[in-house]
C-alpha cells in the first residue's frame, strides 16, 4: 500500500496539478487571516474553509490521473479494485497533510495569536476534518464515479455550496458556526473531535460507494 | 485448476448481453488465443478473465482469482502520459506488487533489454512511440513472474524483433506454469502461438478445433560436450515437459516427438538446458515413423541448423 500511494503522490508531483489547490489554498488562508488580531477559533474557520476547496480539488486530482486503461494496469497489480480506492483515499489524505500544516502555521505568521495548546489541537481537528470531506467530496466527483470532467466539477460545487451553506449541517457547516460563535478554542475541542469522526466515516462512505460504482461500471 | 469460468455473462446496466454463458477453463501451461471481429467481446472476456471486470452472471473461480495470485494485464492501448522515465515507472510497479526496489529495478532493466527499448531505460515515457510503450506495457506485467498472464492485442505496434521476443516470454510464461491469454484479429498467428483458440462471435465464446495439423513434430537434440553429460533434462525430464509425446534416444541425439502447439515451448527449455537444435521436422502424416530415422527425413518442410 505504502508503494501505491508513493505512486500516486509521485505522479501527482510530476503533474503539476497540485499547484492550482495548493495556491489557491495557501492564498485563501492568507488573504482571510492577515493582519487579523481576534480569536484564532475565526482563523480555524478561514483555513478550514480553504482546506475544503483544496481537499477536494486534490482528491478529484489524484483520482482522475489515470486513465481508464492505466487504471485496470494498476488494477491487476494491485491487486484488486478495493486497495486501488484505499490506495487512492490515503494518497489523498497524505497529499492534504502538508497543507494542514500550513493552514495552521500561516495564521500565526501573518496574524499577531499567542496561540495554546488548545487552540493547536483544535486547528489540527478543523484541518481534517475538511481534508476528510473534501476528500469524500473528490471521490464521488471523480472518475470513475464521474466519467466527465466537467459533470464533475458541477456536482463538486453543488455538493461544496450544499455542505458550507446547509444550516446547522454537520460536520463542516456545523463545525464552522461553532468556530465564529465561540472564541475558546478548549470549549470546542471536545464536539470537533466528533465532527472529525463523522468526516472519517463520509470519507469510508464515499470509499465504499466509489469502489461500488467502479465495479459495477468496470 | 488455475481459472475455472462458468455460465459468465456480462452487460452494462440494461444493454444488451456483451458476453453470454461462457464456459472456459485454463490449466497451468494453456496458452489461449482469443480471435474476433472487433467490438465482439474479446476485452471484455480479458478484462473478466483478468478478474478487472465483475461478470453479471455466473462465477469465475480458480487459484488465479485467489488472494496473492499474480496476474498481469497488458491492454491495447497504454498510455503513460506522465513524466515518469520507463525504469521510474517500470520501478514504482514492482514495489507495487511487492517486490523490494533493488529487485524491482533489476528486473525491469533485464526485461527492457530484453525487448529492446528504443531510448534506452532512461526514456521518459510519453516521449516514446506505440510499439515502444507497447514494451514497457509488456514488461510491467512480467516483472513478477505471473500465474495469469493476460495480453490485450500484444503484437499490434511491435517491431520484429520483438515480435520473437514477445513469442519467447508468453512460451515461457506457460513453461513456468503459468497460464497466458491473448487476443489477436489474425487467426493465423493466434494459431502459431496458442495451444488453443477460441473465438468470440455475438457474445458467444466457442473453441476451435486444436490449431496446427494434429501430426507431433519430430525435435532432434544433441549435447554439446557429449551425450553423456549430466543435463538437467534427460530422457526422463523431457518426458515430463507438457507436450513430449515420446523420448527416444539415437546414438548421440535425442529424438522427441511432440505436439505441434507445444513446439515452442518444448525447444525453449532444450535450449536452456544447453541442449542444441539439430533437426525439426513433421513427419508424413500417415504414418509417422520418422522418429526412428535421423536426417534425411521424407518431410515437406525439413529445417536444420
Amino acid at each position: 500500500m505504502t508503494a501505491l500511494v508513493r505512486y500516486r503522490l509521485t505522479t501527482l508531483l510530476l503533474s503539476q496539478r497540485y499547484l492550482a489547490p495548493l495556491l489557491l489554498f495557501a492564498a485563501l488562508v492568507t488573504v482571510l487571516t492577515s493582519n487579523d488580531t481576534g480569536p484564532l477559533t475565526a482563523a480555524h474557520a478561514a483555513s478550514g474553509l480553504a482546506m475544503l476547496l483544496a481537499a477536494t480539488w486534490l482528491t478529484m486530482a489524484l483520482a482522475g490521473l489515470d486513465d481508464p486503461p492505466h487504471r485496470a494496469v494498476l488494477t491487476a497489480a494491485t491487486g484488486g479494485h478495493r486497495r486501488l480506492t484505499t490506495g487512492t483515499v490515503l494518497a489523498a489524505l497524505a497529499a492534504c497533510l502538508p497543507l494542514a500544516a500550513l493552514g495552521l502555521l500561516l495564521p500565526l505568521l501573518v496574524g499577531d495569536h499567542s496561540p495554546t495548546a488548545a487552540d493547536l489541537l483544535l486547528g489540527v481537528e478543523v484541518q481534517l476534518t475538511c481534508a476528510c470531506t473534501g476528500a469524500a467530496v473528490g471521490l464521488l466527483t471523480a472518475r470513475p464515479v464521474v466519467r466527465r470532467q466537467g459533470h464533475g466539477l458541477l456536482l463538486a460545487l453543488a455538493l461544496l455550496l450544499v455542505l458550507t451553506l446547509g444550516k446547522g449541517l454537520p460536520p463542516v457547516n456545523l463545525m464552522l458556526t461553532r468556530l465564529s460563535g465561540h472564541h475558546r478554542s478548549a470549549d470546542l475541542v471536545g464536539s470537533t473531535a466528533l465532527l472529525l469522526a463523522l468526516a472519517a466515516v463520509l470519507l469510508g462512505t464515499a470509499a465504499v460507494v466509489g469502489h461500488a460504482v467502479a465495479v459495477r461500471r468496470d | 485448476m488455475l481459472l475455472h469460468c462458468e455460465a459468465v455473462g456480462k452487460r452494462y446496466g440494461r444493454g444488451r448481453w456483451i458476453l453470454r454463458d461462457v464456459d472456459l477453463d485454463l490449466a497451468p501451461g494453456d496458452v489461449l488465443a482469443v480471435v474476433g471481429a472487433n467490438g465482439s467481446g474479446k476485452s471484455t472476456l480479458l478484462r473478466i478473465l483478468a478478474g478487472l471486470t465483475r461478470p453479471t452472471a455466473g462465477r469465475r473461480t480458480g487459484t488465479a482469482t485467489a488472494q496473492g495470485a499474480s496476474v498481469g494485464y497488458v491492454p491495447d492501448r497504454f498510455t503513460a502520459h506522465e513524466r515518469l522515465t520507463a525504469m521510474a515507472y517500470l520501478t514504482h510497479l514492482g514495489r507495487i506488487r511487492g517486490l523490494p526496489t533493488a529487485t524491482a529495478r533489476d528486473r525491469a532493466g533485464r526485461l527492457l533489454d530484453r525487448l529492446a527499448l528504443a531510448g534506452g531505460p532512461d526514456a521518459p515515457l510519453r516521449t516514446l512511440s506505440k510499439g515502444n510503450a507497447q514494451k514497457v506495457a509488456l514488461a510491467q506485467a512480467l516483472l513478477v513472474p505471473p500465474d495469469l498472464l493476460v495480453l490485450d492485442e500484444p503484437w499490434s505496434g511491435l517491431d520484429a524483433s520483438a515480435h520473437t521476443a514477445l513469442a519467447g516470454i508468453l512460451a515461457e510464461t506457460a513453461a513456468a506454469g503459468g497460464a497466458v491469454v491473448f487476443t489477436d484479429h489474425r487467426e493465423a498467428l493466434a494459431r502459431t502461438h496458442a495451444t488453443a483458440v477460441h473465438t468470440v462471435a455475438d457474445g458467444r465464446v466457442t473453441r476451435r478445433a486444436d490449431p496446427g495439423p494434429g501430426a507431433p513434430v519430430v525435435v532432434v537434440l544433441t549435447r554439446r560436450g557429449g551425450p553423456d553429460l549430466p543435463g538437467v533434462l534427460d530422457l526422463p525430464g523431457f518426458l515430463d515437459l507438457p507436450g513430449v509425446l515420446a523420448v527416444e534416444r539415437h546414438g548421440a541425439e535425442l529424438h522427441l516427438r511432440v505436439d505441434r502447439s507445444r513446439t515452442d515451448a518444448v525447444l525453449l527449455a532444450a535450449l536452456r538446458d544447453d541442449w542444441s537444435v539439430q533437426a525439426v521436422t513433421r513427419p508424413a502424416p500417415e504414418p509417422a515413423p520418422a522418429a526412428a530415422e535421423p536426417a534425411p527425413a521424407p518431410t515437406p518442410r525439413t529445417t536444420a541448423r
